[in-house]
């Protein structure tokens, strides 16, 4: 069902995070806090809402997920609370927060700046003066 | 938001191992149930999530590691807002009862302030390195000579050159001798600047340069050089305007030009202060090994030799010279002190004395914090059961009441450190001219801020865990029970506030005896009779440039006219001039033998003082004359001379008999003298130094170029008269500078600022004691008087008279004093040892003192007693009785 394409590992020596397309660091961050820019989610509803809009050509290891949820807990980026899911499960909820949501913001520009700025080189033809 | 409530109340329940599980549980679940409904079979949801997943070990480590931190550093957030919580609370409960807490404040400023000063004082004399590099490598040498008692005389230059060439143990060795020039040109009067010759050598070994030019060459003391000279930063910029083309130009030495090599740094000084420095210059007269005297010399040790072994090498040496030059040199052996050492000097053993005062006032301090804060523990006792019959924890109780400890050090501190800045200001004017030596920076910098937060802190923690931790024990249900006033009042408690009540008498018992010898010690100095009369005397000092004065004929010519002219100013008594007025230093001694006297064993010489007066000296100073005459104009003959003699010298070499008309020699004058008069003994010595005999001749008979002019005047203020001397000099020769210019009075007290030093910080420390001794005394009567307001109202209602009732108060509080005065001295007849060499003309265990201070202490201790006494006494049996 999914193609298990090349493996990457990161440099930490970790090695638990298998990706397609070597994700850019603060990348994954940066999905996450969009993700739950649409509203309080648990880990695996954000994984699975990755998956789906990158059209699985950005996968993430889907472990890697929740060091990186963790760490934007701790800076006060998302906050999370425990909840009794429809499975009648206790599952961990996050959510964005104030400072979260301003994050995204300038993260989006400096994002798209620099995809622009890729983009404009990928396109010339010639080779500059 | 309400898991954030959620949290709060439930703070310690959460465990990161166990969340995260559970949380990574939930996500492999939840892939395989997706997997499964999408028509996986179990097996393979499992392996296809769990292969997704990725290394879950990895994961899972990672993020407890994270979470873990997370919990840490909240609960360090909890303690610094539980403590900022706690300090609001002590604050606001200190506004309440202003009167406690403007007491403790103050105190505990006064103790971390007096320390501050102190001990930021001691450490810049004594500690701070001197401004050379590797400082502890610098030694001072000197001669001593053992078996005549003589300590840290000068050298003599044979004996430097010596041990400068055959040690093994020095890296070099300087020599310098004190000097001072007239300096002519640049902008202002002819100004006469101190400094010193040194050789060559002797900046490089103190490891300075200067900052602009060079040092001197090697062999620039060789007599016969152009004449070279290296000025001060400050003299550059305070007579040449900072000109940066003076270095390889000239400036006018005593009447010499000298070229300027070079600029010191900013701040340099040598030997104490210091402007200008010539290279050394020998003189072929003073080439002698038993010349000594006249120079200093400074080495720098090899690394890693010791003090001990460099002064073991040069005493090698000293055992060789005396082989060889036995005359001069048997008995004598280099004294070598570490610089720092020479410079601490007579000061090293008042600043113990300090910090062992300002110690025992820290701990007076302390003690009386507690006490105040026991009573104060007391009286909240059943706040305190009630917050922990709500369920405060004692560890809790404790903390909070330390806070407010803490705080209340705090607010100390903060006010200490004001106080500490004001001390150091008042200790840097104790010193002589209000100038503290060159290598002293006094005053609060970043160290001794440091020392008073860490003062402030034990403080706070010294005397508030005493009375948290008694509080905090306090027993729930009887407090609670009985009412708020006798709470928490075990026999323990009053029992511990006697304890330090006596401890803070016993303490100030110490100090004030201290505090007693000392004052009485500067009484004595500042007392004692010194056999001239200080007042109304101004003095001033003259040195004649040998390039004008070239004879001594020029010389007498100068100063008579000096002198014929100041007689004549409006307001003068008389006038007079001697090369060295009394406690001014100047100390020149020689041999003096009297005619037909048998010759002295060696070694058993007779010393004494010798100078050359004008005939009015004496008359100016105040000085009687006992028998014969004084000196008049016509003794000028130098061939065959008069000369006056002192007391000690008519009982030393004569025998005690009258010697006008005897005949005597010094190293004053070549050829024999007649006494032709005897003068009263006076003090010539700084105190306590003891007066020798002495010998005077007339300075027409020797006129030298050096002289004070010494001016009494009918004027309570002789300062008044110093333009007047100025001009006098300047209409007779302008390049001819006055300096060291100051009443006699000013010579005088200058001379005791240490002993008055002593006598004023001790005596500060010993009241300061005693205050609080007071306060300590005073609240814990007028505290047991409250406690026993019912009790002392039954007896009045039961016929007690009111006599009875101030007995019984009384006697609590005499017990008190009793017990630490006895305390206080057996500590003081034990810590006065430490003072003994600082007193004068009274005995460490001086009995009227140890008399007196328990008296003056019981006076006072009664005056703070007697208003709670008095206090019971008007207690008021229906009101007492109907109290609680």
């Amino acid at each position: 069902m999914y193609t298990r394409s090349i493996v990457a590992y990161t440099s930490n020596g970790h090695g638990y995070m298998p990706r397609t397309v070597d994700l850019l660091q603060g990348t994954l961050d940066l999905l996450i806090l969009k993700t739950l820019s649409w509203g309080p989610a648990h880990g695996y509803a954000v994984a699975r809402w990755i998956e789906t809009l990158t059209g699985e050509v950005l996968r993430v290891g889907e472990g890697s997920l929740y060091p990186a949820l963790h760490r934007l807990e701790e800076r006060g980026w998302v906050e999370s609370s425990w909840q009794i899911s429809s499975t009648k499960r206790r599952t961990k909820v996050y959510r964005l927060t104030a400072k979260g949501r301003q994050q995204l913001k300038a993260e989006t520009g400096t994002w798209s700046q620099f995809v622009d700025a890729v983009a404009k080189v990928l396109k010339t033809e010639e080779r500059p003066l | 938001m309400n898991d954030r409530w959620l949290r709060w109340f439930q703070p310690t329940r959460r465990d990161p191992k166990r969340d995260v599980d559970e949380e990574i549980q939930f996500h492999l679940d939840a892939r395989i149930a997706d997997l499964v409904s999408r028509g996986a079979s179990p097996d393979d949801a499992r392996r296809q999530a769990l292969s997704e997943f990725g290394d879950a070990d990895a994961v899972r480590a990672d993020t407890v590691r994270i979470d873990e931190r997370i919990i840490r550093r909240e609960r360090r957030a909890d303690w610094i807002s539980e403590f900022i919580r706690d300090a609001r609370l002590g604050f606001r409960s200190l506004l309440r009862t202003p009167a406690y807490t403007i007491t403790t404040v103050l105190c505990a400023a006064l103790g971390i302030g007096v320390t501050g000063a102190i001990v930021s004082a001691s450490y810049s004399i004594l500690v701070r390195p001197l401004p050379y590099p590797h400082d502890e490598q610098l030694v001072t040498i000197y001669s001593d000579n053992p078996g005549h008692g003589y300590k840290s005389v000068n050298i003599s230059w044979p004996d430097f050159v010596d041990w400068r060439d055959r040690n093994q143990t020095f890296s070099g060795i300087g020599i310098f001798t004190w000097n001072s020039n007239t300096i002519t040109g640049g902008s202002g009067d002819a100004e006469r600047v101190t400094g010193s010759e040194i050789s060559p050598n002797l900046f490089a070994i103190l490891g300075v340069r200067p900052a602009f030019g060079r040092l001197f060459l090697p062999n620039e003391d060789d007599r016969g050089r152009a004449p070279v000279t290296l000025i001060s930063h400050r003299l550059w910029l305070r007579r040449f305007g900072g000109d940066s083309t003076l270095v390889g130009r000239t400036i006018n030495l005593d009447g010499r030009a000298h070229t300027v090599v070079g600029i010191m740094s900013p701040g340099f000084n040598f030997p104490d202060r210091g402007d200008v420095w010539v290279p050394f210059k020998t003189d072929p007269a003073l080439e002698r090994h038993g010349n000594r005297g006249y120079a200093g010399a400074i080495g720098r040790i090899k690394p890693g030799v010791t003090v001990a072994q460099a002064s073991a090498d040069l005493h090698r040496i000293d055992a060789l010279l005396a082989r060889e030059v036995p005359d001069e040199n048997e008995g004598w052996q280099a004294g070598v002190l570490t610089m720092r050492d020479d410079l601490v000097g007579d000061l090293r053993r008042p600043l113990e004395v300090f910090l062992v005062a300002v110690a025992m006032v820290l701990l007076t301090v302390c003690a009386n914090l507690a006490n105040l804060m026991l009573a104060r523990g007391a009286a909240r006792g059943r706040e305190v059961a009630i917050r922990a019959a709500l369920g405060a924890s004692r560890g809790r109780i404790v903390r909070q009441l330390m806070t407010e400890s803490i705080v209340t050090a705090v607010l100390g501190g903060v006010l200490g450190v004001a106080i500490a800045w004001w001390g150091v200001r008042l200790l840097r004017f104790a010193f002589p001219d209000q100038s503290p030596p060159f290598y002293v920076k006094l005053g609060l910098d970043a160290v001794a801020i440091a020392f008073i937060v860490v003062i402030t802190l034990v403080t706070g923690i010294l005397f508030g865990s005493v009375p948290a931790l008694r509080t905090a024990r306090t027993n729930l249900d009887t407090t609670l029970r009985e009412g708020s006033r006798a709470a928490g009042t075990g026999l323990h408690r009053s029992r511990l506030r006697g304890a330090l009540v006596v401890s803070e008498i016993a303490l100030s018992v110490v100090l004030m005896v201290g505090a007693a010898l000392l004052a009485r010690s500067y009484k004595n100095l500042a007392g004692s009779d010194l056999g001239f009369d200080e007042h109304h005397v101004l003095s001033a000092r003259i040195t004649l440039p040998s390039s004008d004065y070239a004879t001594r004929g020029e010389a007498a010519v100068f100063y008579q006219r000096l002198l014929t002219d100041l007689r004549r100013l409006p307001d003068v008594v008389s006038v007079g001039s001697a090369q060295g007025i009394p406690f001014s230093g100047w100390n020149v001694q020689g041999e003096a033998h009297v005619e037909g006297a048998p010759p002295p064993k060696r070694g058993d010489e007779l010393i004494a003082h010798y100078q050359y007066v004008t005939p009015d000296y004496f008359k100016t100073i105040g000085v009687s004359l006992v028998r014969g005459r004084w000196f008049n104009d016509a003794d000028r003959d130098s061939l065959n001379p008069v000369v006056l003699v002192n007391e000690l010298m008519v009982a030393k070499a004569f025998g005690g008999h009258d010697p006008i008309g005897k005949r005597m020699g010094s190293s004053g004058s070549d050829h024999a003298a007649t006494v032709v008069g005897v003068i009263k003994d006076f003090r010539h010595y700084r105190l306590p130094e003891p007066m020798g005999p002495a010998v005077y001749y007339p300075y027409a008979s020797y006129p030298g170029r050096q002289q004070t002019i010494v001016v009494r005047t009918a004027h309570d203020h002789p300062q008044t008269l110093i333009p007047e001397l100025r001009a006098a000099v300047r209409s007779i020769d302008k390049r001819v500078a006055l300096y060291q210019v100051q009443t006699f009075d000013e010579v005088v007290s200058r001379s005791f600022w240490r002993q008055r030093l002593q006598g004023n910080v001790v005596t500060v420390f010993a009241a300061l004691a005693l205050c609080l001794a007071c306060i300590g005394l005073y609240g814990v009567i007028s505290y047991a008087v409250a406690q026993r307001t019912r009790e002392l109202g039954v007896r009045i209602a039961l016929g007690a008279s009111r006599g009875r009732v101030v007995w019984l108060v009384g006697r609590q509080s005499a017990r008190l004093v009793v017990a630490g005065v006895a305390f206080g001295l057996i500590a003081a007849y034990f810590a006065v040892g430490l003072l003994s060499s600082l007193l004068y003309g009274v005995r460490p265990t001086d009995p009227g003192t140890f008399a007196l201070v328990p008296g003056v202490l019981a006076v006072v201790a009664f005056l703070a007693a007697v208003i709670p006494a008095a206090r019971a006494a008007r207690v008021d049996p229906i009101i007492a009785m109907r109290s609680e």
